[in-house]
């Protein structure tokens, strides 16, 4: 049977504090939008069902904290991670900068096991801002710097407007299959059957 | 020691993963086949590894996460169960049969989201139930984790609005008490971990503690997630409640950072509308809670909402953000640094909300005075920095220093800055000035201009002449320069007056100042003329003498020059006695302009002394008189008659004869038939010769070889050019006397190759060669020399 674990699919979303991360999730999930800023603390996920190539699967989609002093726990959960979505805001050139910090962040912390063909989605978020008159990376750049790190797919969408949400979703989908799971192939070396009787006791509260 | 204990962590991590992936190896197996018994033993036992308390916080988390992975399978299986017809009710009593009360705990959330999801019960009875089971691990690491998984596996059951989960009546409280009571929980075990263990270990704790916070916090993001919270319900219920939790708990940690998240996670407009209930818990937070970080972050917050849109503030306005908030800063008694950072946040914020209240902005400035008073210049650099941006701000905001000059506290801000910083923002002034190209054009703003920038415009009393970077100095001072350059107003009074006001604080300037700051008021002074007299110089018909003249300017400037003198810059004020001596010329003023002359040739006579720097100067003594026109005969003579003496004296005979054939040029004027008198100039061409022959002379004592030619043929182009201009007493018979002369000079045995002699040669015989075949009156002229 098919195995639980390739029905679900963890897909992280980093990116520089303020660019739509938490927006672009609920526009997803939830097809909601609010201008208001809400800063994220730590990291959280939401679930949706996807139906990919008539199969059903799980997105757990991971919204993380932009900024640092709001993820005082470090990053375990980009473990097993099967997709990273790095997201910036076309209308602040800073949080274009930063992608190249947060795709080698990534990297290194999520250490997987191919990062050459490990998959990233772009997105340039806030297209809608201003008619577009603010921007100040131009989509030719965004696409250079993805051609540069390994052809990254890249969209641009208003989580505002829903533009392009769906499709970049289906775009990280498609993708986080595409990824290897990474199995820690685990084989007990001696089958205990009680389970129990392990010696390492904590010590203290019995709770 | 505490390398013994990371190692002893790392191995403690190792045998946790170890036996978590054992076990949810057979939970799999349980999973695979359907087995609901072993699934539950055997996550059971996994999540067994959760109870050590061996592990720091970040360890934990990775530990936790694996656990979370496997428990998400595990949820997934439960859901299947259901469907498959096993009652969720029976699962929700099966679980709790596991022994240890932490594992069951997670399971019981695990299938209590089943639960909620499955709508056989109100979400809001299970979630109470579940929060109030919790209660049931008092271990403050545990506890936080096990509460943040339930806070992470109901976030989206929540009974909100709009939600699939929201039941009849009031659910949204309900979902917010949910969420509260986690908080409070949360919170509790937090503080309390503090208390916990040996004294000795504090700094750990502490530091693991600070590690934790974004569990604790977490739960108000979930609040603000929560979309049935609207204003009201915050304001009458979530904020007094988080408060009254924050303000209780009585702990610099949990304070500082709880007063952040509320402030980072709650949107723009509740802040607004809460700002009395936000900041009226500041002074009940523990004293040593740095407040003015977490005040400046909300200022900050708020000043970035203002900028966003013109539309949002209106809000600012009904609820008198501004007063609010200066009123909170005015109390608090701390570090100057933090003082400072509050009143820059401050003006931020009055700058973006209040643009057109400058009073608002002088206020912010003046309460920041009252708050620095007494404490004399600041040398703490954070907080300078700090002034630096406080004071910079108006500037950026409105791009126009005339505004800061309105802010009757600005100056008195910057009196608080050390000197090298106050220098720093002297120079970010002009810099301002400069981009914008600011007009300051009445005397009084320049005097208040310049009140502002006198760190770089003199000495201060308190540090004699410090170690000071030439080259800084030298670029402080050229913006300086710049700066007066820009003063102007176009009405002659008032640009007197400007320059009466520069002049008064540059004197001030010292010697190493002088030379850069008087030139450029010298050439606004000297734009002045030339505009008063492009206007006809109406010569005052009253004879009103207060009205500005050039005379009057001239006698301004003649006295500015004095100054440079007595600093030992004698060069440069020779320099600019002739350029008012031109333009006294200009104006017709003959002694004025022969004041000035008589001034240049004292500082020649008196102050230049190296044989380099007479040279120069003796060339632009030549150039200038040449071009005057304004002197009587008997005027004339006498200063024509001194340059020539100058020039014979000089020290080395190649430039004697140089500066003797130039003053040629003073008796011979192209435009002015009275000023040609060729006899005198060839007396001058023939005393070149001379000296020429004299150095070479001497020259050839000297080598024993024949010197160069080329003073000969320079003083032939001389002849040549008077020749041309029709001078009587320039004869064909001289110039043809002269070539030869040269061509022997250069095909003696004796004579050293020159180049460049040659080549000057051959370029001058090409020219008479030239003006022989043009033809006409030149022609003719030329005829009979012969080449």
């Amino acid at each position: 049977m098919a195995s639980r674990r390739r029905m679900l699919l963890k897909v992280i979303i980093l990116g520089d504090s303020g660019v739509g991360k938490t927006s672009l999730m609920n526009q997803y999930v939830n097809r909601k939008f609010s201008n208001q800023y809400k800063a994220t603390i730590g990291a959280d996920f939401l679930t949706k069902e996807v139906q990919y190539e008539d199969r059903l699967f799980t997105l757990q989609i991971w919204d993380t904290a932009g900024q640092e002093r709001f993820q005082s726990l470090g990053v375990a959960f980009y473990r097993g991670a099967d997709c990273c979505v790095l997201v910036y805001d076309v209308n602040v050139m800073k949080s274009f900068e930063n992608l190249n910090h947060w795709r080698e962040e990534f990297l290194i912390q999520a250490s997987p096991s191919d990062p050459e063909n490990f998959p990233f989605v772009v997105l340039g978020n806030k297209v809608d801002v201003d008619g577009g008159n603010s921007r100040v990376v131009s989509e030719k750049k965004a696409k250079a710097w993805c051609a540069s790190k390994g052809n990254i797919p890249y969209f641009e969408t208003s989580a505002k407007e829903g533009f392009n949400v769906e499709a970049a979703f289906e775009c990280i989908t498609k993708n986080a299959l595409k990824n290897e799971p990474e199995e820690e192939l685990y084989m007990p070396e001696t089958i205990d059957v009680g389970g129990g009787g392990r010696q390492q006791r904590s010590t203290g509260c019995e709770c | 020691m505490m390398l013994d204990g990371t190692e002893d962590e790392e191995k403690f991590l190792a045998a946790g993963i170890a036996g978590l992936q054992q076990n949810s190896f057979y939970m799999h197996r349980a999973l695979d086949s359907n087995n609901l018994r072993d699934a539950l033993k055997y996550s059971a036992q996994m999540l067994s590894e959760l109870r050590t308390s061996k592990l720091s916080p970040h360890k934990y988390y990775e530990l936790y996460m694996r656990a979370f992975d496997q428990l998400r399978k595990l949820e997934m299986f439960f859901e299947e169960e259901t469907r498959r017809g096993c009652s969720i009710i029976d699962l929700y009593e099966l679980v709790q049969h596991a022994g240890n009360i932490l594992p069951r705990l997670y399971l019981l959330c695990t299938v209590g989201s089943v639960y909620i999801k499955s709508k056989e019960a109100p979400a809001k009875d299970v979630l109470k139930d579940l929060v109030e089971m919790c209660r049931g691990i008092q271990n403050p690491v545990r506890g936080l984790f096990l509460r943040s998984y339930l806070s992470q596996v109901s976030k989206d059951k929540l009974p909100d609005i709009g939600s699939e989960y929201e039941g009849d009546a009031d659910t949204v409280s309900d979902a917010v008490e949910f969420v509260l009571q986690n908080f409070t929980e949360m919170n509790k075990l937090w503080v309390r971990m503090q208390h916990q263990g040996p004294s000795r270990e504090k700094e750990k704790r502490e530091k693991e503690r600070s590690e934790l916070r974004d569990l604790v916090g977490k739960n108000l993001h979930v609040l603000s997630q929560i979309e049935g919270v609207d204003l009201d319900m915050y304001k009458d219920v979530v904020l007094p409640r988080v408060l009254e939790q924050v303000v209780n708990c009585k702990d610099e940690l949990a304070q500082f950072y709880l007063m952040d998240c509320i402030i980072q996670v709650f949107p723009d407009e509740y802040h607004l509308q809460t700002l009395d209930v936000l900041l009226g818990a500041y002074p009940q937070l523990q004293p040593s809670v740095d407040i003015k970080t977490v005040l400046s972050q909300l200022m900050e917050r708020l000043s970035n909402y203002a900028a966003s849109s013109a539309e949002v503030l209106p809000e600012f306005l009904q609820v008198e953000a501004f007063s609010k908030l200066s009123n909170a800063i005015g109390k608090p008694d701390m570090a100057t640094a933090g003082v400072v950072t509050l009143y820059s946040s401050l003006l931020t914020f009055t700058l973006h909300v209040h643009p057109d209240r400058l009073d608002y902005a002088d206020q912010v400035l003046g309460a920041c005075v009252k708050n620095l008073s007494g404490k004399g210049k600041i040398e703490d650099k954070k907080a300078t920095k700090q002034i630096v941006a406080l004071l910079s701000a108006p500037l950026e905001k409105y791009n126009d220093i005339m505004t800061a000059l309105k802010l009757s506290n600005y100056p008195h801000v910057m009196e608080f800055l050390d000197i090298p910083t106050n220098k720093v923002m002297a120079t970010v002034i002009i810099q301002s000035i400069m981009k914008n190209a600011t007009r300051i054009s009445t005397s009084d703003k320049v005097e208040a201009l310049f009140e502002l920038i006198k760190g770089l415009i003199k000495d201060s009393d308190a540090t004699p002449n410090d170690e000071l970077d030439e080259d800084d100095f030298k670029e402080e001072q050229n913006s300086v320069a710049r700066l007066i350059q820009m003063l102007y107003n176009e009405d002659p009074e008032e640009m007197f007056k400007i320059i009466e006001t520069v002049r008064k604080h540059i004197l001030t300037g010292g010697p190493k100042r002088l030379p850069f700051t008087v030139p450029p008021l010298m050439f606004s002074s000297l734009k002045l003329v030339r505009q008063l007299q492009g206007q006809g110089q109406e010569e005052n018909p009253f004879g009103d003498d207060s009205a500005t003249s050039p005379k009057k300017i001239f006698q301004l400037l003649n006295q500015t020059i004095e100054t440079l003198s007595g600093v030992l810059a004698p060069e440069l004020a020779l320099q600019l006695c002739l350029q008012c001596a031109e333009a006294a010329n200009d104006c017709e003023l003959e002694p004025v302009a022969y004041e000035f002359f008589t001034q240049a040739y004292i500082l020649y006579e008196e102050e230049i002394s190296d044989s380099r720097a007479q040279v120069t100067a003796i060339h632009l003594i030549i150039g200038t008189l040449q071009r005057m026109h304004v002197f009587g005969v008997e005027n004339r003579d006498t200063l024509t008659h001194k340059a020539t003496g100058y020039s014979a004296k000089l020290l080395k005979k190649p430039d004697q004869c140089r500066a003797v054939y130039a003053c040629s040029h003073l008796f011979w004027v192209d435009d002015h038939d009275n000023m040609k008198d060729g006899e005198r100039v060839l007396l001058c061409l023939k005393r070149a010769l001379r000296i020429a022959n004299a150095a070479q002379q001497m020259a050839n004592a000297a080598r024993g070889s024949t010197g160069s030619v080329m003073l000969f043929i320079e003083i032939l182009n001389k002849y040549l050019y008077f020749f041309e201009k029709g001078n009587p007493q320039v004869t064909v018979a001289a110039i043809q006397g002269l070539i030869e002369l040269i061509m022997n000079e250069m095909q003696s045995d004796t004579a050293t190759p020159d180049p460049s002699a040659d080549a000057f040669l051959a370029t001058t015989m090409r020219y008479i060669q030239f003006q022989k075949q043009k033809g006409g009156t030149v022609g003719e002229k030329y005829e009979p020399i012969k080449v």
